[in-house]
């Protein structure tokens, strides 16, 4: 019953907006049973779910789901990302109407992001990302605030101009292919695969994900978006939701639709590497804390990328790995953030200095999120990069290898910057008041930071053993 | 008890006490002193013990887990023994230096954590778990750098990490090559799939840049003397006697005992290591802030045990490795004296100090008796090293580069003579000045008699390094 992930949320949706006294209240803890189960369904791995092979809502809209091991980890970045959203977002969102309406959005997305990990038809595809993009914008502005709505707008419309050659894609495809499924178009694109207007066709989708995903040189969007947004929402955006609709997306239709031809491979490193340097250089001269996580977001993307790029089994490994990593690492940055706004105020790292001192538990998990970023061992972010670096090596990209590695110099700078003016220090005059966060957040930021840590000392142990990942490189 | 449950008791003593170092730290300073300072101990001690094991030949090698396995062999233990003393002795002398500074836990929490992180590295027979070892020693040295929290002091930090991380990078570059050549990150595989060909110069250059920059030298050294700003304990065990080895046993690990490197290299690095040496030297003549003296020191010091290593014959390998020992000793005294000067007159500057050896004669009396040892003057332990790493360059035939080396040498005699006679001699500047604890006089002249034992008594470890060189270069006793 794949399609248990789709409809839960759904009727979790409904529920909570039947007009019956005390629905509302239940609106957060029935959302993040949700999520957990989510969580749960993938690191138990329950046979007697997976192997139910009926599915009558599938059959209903005659619509196909596979389920593969990238899907596994896609779930799992959901579950985890979506639960430390809504957290923060029961924490810091002031309002107790916005924060029904961010717990619907979020149910939305989720809906939206569940099937796009599900589906195996380009024309679904294109109106579940549509689905999580929607309600991404909504969320972004849902404080309504000035900055927030202009972030917003910037991302509606450059997503649309997205959307639009996604969509004719579709079309073009469909006319060479008479369907939209992947099997049938994969082997219509491997029939003609020398007309241009085949070419035409996967050039243009291939766009939309590459917008989504805010890879150079389309990433204008995407700082602004994840500094206006609310906390919770950054969090959602940089953990998932671009990295679902955009990275996901482009992973799953050419690993499974277009297929690794060089040309494809070549603009996928090239970009890879491109965004992976620019982002990095740009996160160096940011002084908004939340900017500085969305350019490293950028750039941390390009690693997932330049690994789907070098299409190596262990490369693929080693992206999906990274997707997971970075959603946890930039997740527990964003909860960091989160409580920086909330106590202090303001992201500007300038006014801020020496906050370890005061709150010891954000200092200090932001300490682990970033060396793991920045690919320090033994944390977590280390070994998906090494998957990169030596799938990318050992394939023959060497330039592309050190980049890649070397780049984390890069990371390493501005993080270390970022510690020197928020953390790490003497404690600013007039920070003396401020006061660690609430039990909430410290638990998550707490809860986060060991994700990290045991992926990173357990790695070895986990390849073997964790599902997703064993069936990905074994 | 086994000497595979040994082995692993030295690397995981340390890793386990440092989690609960913060914990009992918030209910006893003493317990969480004594805590610390047996992490250091018993290292020591599965050491020790270890070493008479591997004396006789055993060579332990538990497989950790996922088949990333440690190793113990002559050279290991000969550094992890070094290592471990010389970390018992500074934990012992940070009771009374670091007591009243704040964040004290966090203190002691990195250093524990260094010193498991080095004997981790030591031990380890596998290069990604060396890496690991390596980039932990580099988070804690980045922490303990920045310990007092002024900005520039931060930002030298984060020169330090940034220095060595690069150089790390492009380490794990050069393993990944090795990698892809003989398709195992583990050195006894390594080993026997390079046994006849020298391995790829593009690899050799991108670990020298490694290994380069955690010993600091040139053209990598810069990071060192700005570390100086840490609290002296850690100066000294990071900066003086443990962390700058870490490359020298890298370069010792893997191109002497695991692979060969073409011949020109034998020329090349000890050309770096001698401009690294006589730079440095020269930097230390005119440089006036004690600390970034001594560091200056440090590298022109490391100079010669890359150059001792480098040549590669049996005589200078054992002079190299020898060099480690005495070095660190005398090199942690050194940074000790300068520790309990600066806390005690609160000046760095040389120019301003004077006339300490009538208000502290037993700090005086072990700098004295360590710089001898650096120095090379005999029967100091330094000596003997010294003497080796240069009759075995001779004997290879390299004239030209060991009488370059006898300036440095020479110079090392000069500068050293500078600083005592600024610092001790002369007219009193300060005449208040007392001498400090007990416990922190105790450490360092340990350090400065032990400079002479050592070198009176070098028999023992001579003998120890020198079957540590024929397991490592396959020789037969």
């Amino acid at each position: 019953m794949l399609s248990l992930f789709i409809l839960l949320p759904f009727f979790c949706l409904i529920a909570v907006n039947l007009p019956v006294k005390g629905a509302r209240r239940l609106a957060f803890w029935l959302t993040a049973s949700l999520f957990v189960l989510q969580i749960l369904a993938v690191l138990l791995h329950p046979s007697v779910f997976w192997g139910m092979k009926e599915d009558l809502f599938a059959n209903f809209f005659a619509i196909n789901f596979s389920v593969n091991n990238l899907s596994l980890v896609i779930f799992l970045t959901i579950g985890i990302v979506g639960l430390v959203s809504l957290i923060i977002g029961k924490y810091t969102l002031a309002n107790r109407p916005d924060r029904f309406h961010f717990t619907n959005l979020l149910l939305t997305a989720l809906i939206g992001m569940n099937a796009l990990a599900l589906l195996t038809d380009l024309f679904s595809m294109y109106v579940f990302i549509e689905v999580t993009a929607l309600s991404s914008f909504i969320l972004i502005a849902v404080q309504r605030e000035k900055t927030a709505l202009e972030g917003a707008f910037k991302y509606l419309i450059i997503s649309t101009i997205a959307s639009a050659l996604m969509l004719s894609s579709v079309a073009l495809i469909l006319l060479v292919s008479g369907s939209t499924s992947f099997d049938v178009v994969s082997a219509a694109l491997k029939a003609s695969s020398g007309s241009v207007f085949v070419k035409l066709a996967v050039a243009l989708f291939l766009c939309g994900p590459f917008i989504k995903s805010g890879l150079v040189p389309f990433h204008g969007w995407l700082p602004d978006a994840y500094s206006a947004a609310p906390s919770a929402v950054s969090v959602l955006l940089a953990g998932i939701i671009t990295k679902v609709s955009g990275v996901y997306v482009l992973m799953k239709l050419v690993m499974s639709v277009f297929g690794f031809t060089p040309v494809i491979r070549d603009i996928l490193m090239f970009a890879g590497a491109l965004s992976i340097v620019f982002g990095a250089l740009a996160a160096i001269g940011q002084k908004d804390f939340k900017r500085m996580l969305a350019y490293s977001s950028i750039s941390q993307v390009g690693y997932i990328i330049i690994g789907l790029g070098c299409g190596t089994k262990l490369a693929i490994a080693g992206a999906a790995l990274h997707f997971f990593n970075h959603a946890v690492f930039k997740s527990l940055l964003f909860t960091n953030a989160a409580v920086m706004e909330q106590k202090l105020g303001t992201v500007d790292m300038d006014k801020m200095g020496g906050l370890t001192s005061r709150m010891p538990f954000t200092g200090m998990t932001s300490l682990i999120a970033f060396l793991s970023t920045a690919g320090i061992p033994p944390l977590s972010g280390f070994w998906s990069k090494l998957l990169i670096v030596v799938a990318l090596w050992t394939s023959g990209m060497h330039g592309y290898a050190a980049i890649a590695l070397l780049a984390s110099v890069l990371t390493l700078a501005y993080f270390l910057s970022m510690q020197r003016r928020v953390f790490f220090g003497k404690l600013r005059p007039g920070l003396e008041a401020v006061q660690e966060a609430g039990t909430g957040l410290v638990i998550t930021q707490v809860a986060l930071a060991l994700v990290i840590l045991g992926v990173g000392l357990g790695f070895p142990f986990m390849l073997k053993t964790l599902a997703p990942l064993k069936n990905i490189l074994w | 008890m086994s000497t595979q449950f040994l082995l692993i008791t030295a690397v995981a003593a340390p890793l386990i006490a440092v989690l609960f170092i913060p914990l009992i730290g918030k209910f006893s300073k003493q317990a969480r002193n004594v805590l610390s300072l047996i992490a250091a101990v018993v290292p020591f001690i599965a050491c020790a013990i270890l070493a008479f094991a591997v004396l006789k030949g055993d060579s332990p090698e538990p497989v950790l887990f996922f088949g990333l396995a440690l190793k113990a062999d002559m050279l290991a233990v000969f550094m992890g023994l070094v290592s471990s003393f010389l970390s018992s002795l500074i934990i012992l002398y940070s009771f009374d230096y670091i007591s009243h500074y704040r964040d004290q836990n966090e203190y002691y929490f990195m250093v524990v954590l260094f010193l498991g992180a080095m004997m981790g590295l030591v031990f380890s027979s596998n290069l990604i778990l060396l890496y690991v070892f390596w980039e932990i020693t580099a988070i804690t040295s980045w922490r303990l750098i920045g310990f007092f929290r002024d900005r520039e002091y931060v930002l030298k930090a984060d020169k330090a990490f940034l220095v060595t991380a690069f150089g790390a990078l492009a380490m794990l570059i050069g393993f990944i090559m090795i990698y892809q050549t003989t398709g195992s990150f583990d050195l006894a595989a390594i080993k026997e799939n390079l046994k006849t060909s020298p391995i790829a110069n593009l690899a050799v250059l991108l670990i020298l840049a490694g290994i380069f920059s955690k010993s600091a030298t040139l053209p990598f050294h810069t990071w060192l003397p700005d570390a100086g700003v840490a609290p002296s304990p850690v100066t000294a065990l990071l900066h003086a006697a443990i962390l700058v080895k870490i490359g020298v046993y890298v370069f010792a690990r893997l191109f002497l005992a695991t692979f060969n490197m073409e011949q020109f290299w034998h020329t090349v690095v000890p050309v770096i290591a001698f401009l690294s040496a006589i730079i440095s030297a020269g930097a230390a003549f005119i440089e006036t802030d004690l600390k970034r003296l001594i560091a200056f020191s440090t590298i022109s010091q490391i100079g010669f045990i890359f150059f001792g290593l480098a040549i590669g014959n049996e005589m200078a390998v054992v002079g190299g490795l020898l060099y480690i020992l005495m070095h660190g000793i005398a090199k942690a005294g050194l940074f000790l004296c300068a520790g309990i000067i600066e806390q005690n007159t609160k000046i760095r500057d040389i120019t301003k100090l004077g006339g300490l050896i009538k208000t502290m004669p037993v700090t005086a009396i072990a700098f004295l008796l360590c710089s001898f040892s650096v120095m090379g003057i005999p029967p100091f332990g330094g000596f003997f090293s010294k003497y080796l790493v240069f009759s075995g360059a001779i004997k290879s035939g390299h004239l030209f580069i060991t009488a370059a080396f006898l300036v440095a040498a020479f110079m090392t005699i000069l500068y050293l003579f500078r600083v005592f006679n600024m610092v001790f001699l002369g007219e009193a500047r300060s005449p208040q000045v007392k001498e400090a604890s007990p416990t922190m006089v105790f450490t360092v002249a340990s350090l400065g008699v032990l400079s002479l034992i050592s070198g009176i008594l070098v028999w023992y470890p001579y003998k120890f390094v020198q079957d540590a060189v024929w397991q490592m270069m396959g020789m037969v006793k």
